[in-house]
């Protein structure tokens, strides 16, 4: 019996072999060619098409967009995104914990407020979220970026810690009430830690967020000080025109700092996002 | 309390810290857009993108805030996309600090504007200095006026719609650029049997549609078609010169003059510009800022092969084949709420028709409307072309602005949609015109 | 998804349990900065499409009352509807695209195998990308002169390579660069769920008999059956997020082939300037994404959990 049990779960799936090397070509060739469009100069890409070799391996491109001012879209792009990570833990951890541990029925409320606030899509409110920005007297600011970015994440960061919390067990709670512990205590010695997990799924996944968002910073930002990488790469398109391989450097560079977590903490990244549809 | 390890309340805190003040400070939170700075006044003067054009224009910025004493000027490139820099302007100009100067197209693209009384009316202070109304040339000065007044002053070249064609190319098969509709076609037909196609056209932005529209409507049924039609006058779409000239665009697509795969080709990266600077198409409709880009990108085509010629006539047609259509230049205007209305106009007055400016917009290429240039094109890097537009735009009757900057906004997305839907077959002329009256 | 609050409250609870329960338990307060914060930016907003939704307004000026006349623009505007028939197409087909193809390579990628995992990891890295990025990427392949689409456009059905250029090919394009974007989040998805199935019921079936495709229908797909339906429904909220694919991609074009609602929204806006009636087509917008998402979960039962391990 055990013998063919073994042999069953061991024999090759050649149907899905055939299917990954098809789904693999099919994610490999546009990160392929972004890499090789890099490293190649323009007069070859135009010269022998867009599958050719480089000629010669060439690092002007990345150059090239380093001097349009792509490290000042960088790093007004990590301003951006730390911004909405700390703040979006900041207020959604009380909260959270608020809703599984709270008797009283106006936090309920909030609790289900916060669950239709999922289904509301930030792009059917970017006309009044521009003239509060603009009343305000934040437009053209990082600050303009953060605020409905951290606004739009909180419902998904609630419910996910809220999830989380909930697998507390009340017994913990009462042991360290008895112990003396006031909320407060409770929260930040016991609650925080036990939802480690939670708390990174929702940092990863805000930070994501911040760092790729496009439609608030186009809507809400104009100038050259205030641009993250990704309008920044939008207006590549209007630099850099037939310049392929310019273009394409900018593309990896956009990329290329959450590349590097993903290679040192890919267990961390792919947790995070994984959580949030996890539960 | 108890004991709470250091490190994680002070990550916290610090974090906490970080995260809240770090965009603050970076921030500098703005009053709204063009919010002039403290101190001195600064002139907020909005552009388009364009490096060539920018650089000309900061010498112009950096010349007049030299002498100046009523307040600086600050250039402010905002974008490289008409459509966006289109969009940062309204919202500035809807803004309580609106930009103090900005480029526009004329027409359309300031109506709104001058609806709500957000523009400065030059008329007079052009009146009382003639001699600085007529450095401009004067078709180009009109054409920047709405409702008999002035509201924008030339800032850079004329840009009408040229029929550019590869002079190598043709030499090599025989042929000439067509002076007349039919000997247009004639060519259309000898390069498809040659298996090259005929005419570049950078289908998927839309708008270099509309050049084919716009000159055959001109030619077949003159400038008053389209006057009518920007007017708002009823029934202005049904001209019989508009119907034949959508039939027309078709018969064009149809026999092949575009080739196959236009939808997908575009034209501000460069698609259907490296295709013709490839040679893998024989000719190109285009305005004049084909050139500079032709110039920027393939220096070697724009100063051996790049030809140009006048859009040819249509027999029959009521239009004259002088006349030209595209953009008559870019306009400076100057916003009402602006604080240095009267430093701006300084600025304007002293800079636009300055002789440093208009020989540095011509060692760029353009064609500045401004009178009395002919020598001084031989400084241009194309003197022959230059020269050549000059004497087509002193000579033109009417200059008539692209359609979709000369119409209030609500008409272009439509306009241009439907267009595409007209070359592409989805839809006939006739339903083309019945979508274009349905809007309002 | 029931409410959090502990419900449990015994008439028998010890006095002591009671009293640590008052003193310990956090108040309304605790939610003000977050509800504050999300009142502000997101519920406001929300609130203030409504009512710009009665108004007509260019940008300019103040926006001004015209009652129902949006509305009633609304119902006989026949582009509405247009956008709101390629808006369902497109979700639909991105669903039946993106779930068979995320749900079995999820399953694949479960396994433990040294390959999945090398592989699992390279096919995760277009989730490192942003929409932008991958949407710029994609255009520029497929330039039908100079990029991909010239090479491979006649294997597709496309020989001039006008693949974007034509409404049926824009509309598989807007489909395939979404797919690629997003299977590999889904993939994520399954493969943690397959994950937590027990591997006890794969072994009483191979006992039994059953071959793989047998296990796979009767025993992986009902046990993924939460996890398809979060999968789905975050699918169809987010396919409303495809409009920045779509404003980067094809711009709604050609003509209006792949104009979505969203795109359709903005360009009201942004175009032509009519703030007031696209207000009243963002509100259409919410009104969808919410129903949609309200009838899934109320149909599939989600509501009520249940447990995949009832019965063990």
């Amino acid at each position: 019996m055990a013998v063919r049990i073994r042999r069953a779960a061991g024999r090759a799936n050649w149907g899905a072999g055939v299917a990954t090397i098809v789904w693999l070509a099919f994610v490999i060739t546009p990160l392929y060619l972004i890499v090789k469009d890099s490293l190649q100069t323009t007069d070859s890409y135009l010269e022998h098409g867009p599958l050719s070799l480089p000629r010669h391996i060439t690092f002007s491109n990345f150059a090239d967009v380093f001097d349009k001012g792509f490290t000042r879209y960088l790093i007004n792009t990590a301003i951006v995104t730390v911004a909405s990570a700390a703040l979006t833990m900041l207020l959604a951890f009380p909260a959270a914990y608020a809703i599984v541990r709270s008797h009283s029925r106006v936090v309920a409320g909030v609790f289900r407020v916060f669950l239709i606030g999922l289904a509301i899509p930030a792009q059917a409110t970017i006309i009044p979220v521009f003239l509060l920005i603009t009343r305000m007297h934040l437009y053209d600011s990082l600050t303009a970026i953060v605020l409905p970015t951290v606004a739009f994440g909180l419902p998904l960061s609630v419910l996910i810690l809220a999830t989380a919390l909930r697998d507390v067990p009340r017994e913990l709670y009462e042991a360290m009430t008895l112990d003396g512990g006031g909320s407060v205590r409770l929260m930040w010695s016991l609650a925080l830690p036990m939802s480690r997990a939670a708390l990174t799924t929702i940092s990863v996944y805000s930070a994501l967020n911040a760092w790729n968002g496009f439609l608030f910073p186009l809507i809400l930002t104009q100038s050259d000080e205030q641009r993250v990488q990704t309008l920044g790469l939008y207006n590549f398109q209007g630099q850099f025109t037939s310049n392929t391989p310019g273009l394409m450097a900018a593309v990896l560079l956009s990329a290329f700092p959450i590349f590097v977590v993903y290679l040192f903490a890919r267990r961390w990244l792919i947790a995070g996002m994984a959580g949030v549809g996890g539960k | 309390m108890g004991e709470q390890p250091l490190s994680r309340r002070t990550f916290l805190s610090a974090a906490a810290i970080t995260g809240l003040s770090a965009p603050l400070v970076a921030a500098c939170g703005t009053s709204g857009p063009g919010s002039a700075k403290g101190g001195g006044k600064t002139l907020q003067a909005w552009v388009l993108v364009d490096q060539a054009q920018n650089r000309v224009q900061n010498l112009a910025v950096d010349a007049f805030n030299k002498s100046s004493k009523a307040g600086k000027v600050k250039l402010l490139p905002i974008s490289s996309d008409g459509a966006v820099y289109a969009d940062k302007l309204r919202v500035g100009m809807g803004s309580p600090n609106p930009p103090d100067l900005f480029f526009n197209w004329g027409s359309g693209s300031i109506r709104s504007y001058v609806q709500v009384g957000g523009l400065v009316d030059l008329s007079q202070k052009l009146a009382a200095d003639p001699a600085w109304k007529k450095s401009f040339l004067p078709s180009v000065l009109e054409a920047g006026k709405i409702d008999g007044k002035y509201y924008g002053i030339p800032l850079r070249g004329m840009q009408p719609v040229i029929l550019f064609y590869n002079k190598s190319l043709f030499a090599e098969q025989g042929q000439k650029p067509p002076a007349t509709y039919d000997e247009l076609l004639k060519l259309i037909d000898f390069f498809k049997s040659k298996r090259i196609q005929p005419f570049a056209l950078g289908g998927l932005d839309q708008w270099p549609n509309l050049m084919w529209l716009e000159y055959l409507v001109d030619r077949t049924g003159g400038p008053s078609v389209f006057e009518n039609i920007a007017a708002g006058k009823p029934g202005a779409w049904r001209d019989p010169a508009l119907l034949s000239s959508l039939q027309q665009v078709r018969d064009l697509v149809q026999r092949g003059a575009f080739g196959t795969n236009y939808n997908s080709v575009n034209y501000v990266k460069d698609g259907a510009g490296l295709l013709f600077a490839k040679g893998k198409a024989a000719m190109h409709l285009m305005g004049t800022w084909e050139v500079s880009n032709q110039v920027d990108r393939h220096r070697a085509f724009a100063e051996k092969d790049l030809g140009f010629a006048p859009f040819p006539s249509v027999a029959g047609g009521k239009g004259d084949p002088n006349s030209v259509v595209g953009n008559p230049t870019n306009y400076f205007s100057i916003s009402s709420k602006s604080a240095g209305k009267d430093a701006a106009v300084e600025f304007l007055k002293k800079e636009m028709s300055d002789t440093a400016y208009v020989d540095a917009l011509i060692k760029t290429g353009d064609v500045p409307a401004v009178t009395g240039l002919e020598s001084r094109l031989s400084a241009s890097p194309t003197p022959e072309f230059s020269k050549y537009v000059y004497q087509m735009v002193q000579k033109a009757p009417s200059f008539t602005l692209s359609w979709d900057q000369a119409l209030m906004p609500q008409f272009k997305t439509p306009l241009l949609a439907n267009l595409q839907k007209v070359f592409t077959g989805k839809q006939t002329p006739e339903q083309f015109v019945a979508a274009m009256e349905s809007v309002k | 998804m029931t409410t959090a609050v502990p419900v449990a409250r015994h008439r028998h609870a010890r006095t002591t349990e009671r009293n640590s329960d008052r003193g310990a338990r956090p108040g309304a307060l605790w939610v003000l900065p977050a509800t504050l914060f999300f009142g502000l930016f997101a519920g406001l907003p929300l609130v203030l499409v409504a009512v710009l939704s009665f108004t007509s307004w260019n940008g300019l000026g103040t926006p001004e009352f015209n009652g129902l006349a949006n509305w009633s623009r609304l119902m006989s505007d026949s582009s509405v509807l247009d956008s709101l028939r390629i808006s369902a197409i497109l979700t639909v087909l991105s669903w039946a695209v993106q779930t068979p193809l995320a749900l079995l390579l999820g399953v694949w990628a479960a396994g433990r195998q040294r390959n999945r995992t090398v592989l699992s990891s390279i096919f995760f890295l277009p989730l490192l990308m942003s929409t932008a990025a991958i949407a710029i990427t994609w255009l520029t392949l497929l330039d039908p002169n100079f990029g991909l689409a010239a090479k491979f456009g006649r294997y597709l059905g496309f020989p001039d390579g006008n693949i974007i250029g034509s409404p049926r090919g824009a509309l598989a394009c807007v489909v395939v660069v979404v797919a690629w974007q997003f299977v590999p989040f889904h993939t994520l998805l399954y493969q943690a769920a397959t994950r937590q199935i027990p591997q006890s019921l794969y072994d009483a079936a191979t006992v039994d008999g059953a071959g793989r495709v047998r296990q796979f229908r009767h025993i992986t797909l009902p046990q993924l059956r939460n996890t398809i339906v979060t999968s789905s429904v975050l699918m169809l909220v987010g396919s409303l997020t495809y409009f920045e694919t779509v404003l980067i991609l094809t711009a709604g074009g050609p003509g209006s082939a792949t104009n979505i609602l969203p795109q359709h929204m903005y360009m009201t806006a942004f175009r032509d300037y009519a703030m007031g009636y696209a207000s009243v087509i963002a509100l259409a917008l919410v009104a969808l994404g919410t129903a949609l998402s309200l009838l899934i979960v109320r149909f599939s039962g989600f509501a009520k959990m249940r447990s995949t391990l009832e019965g063990m």
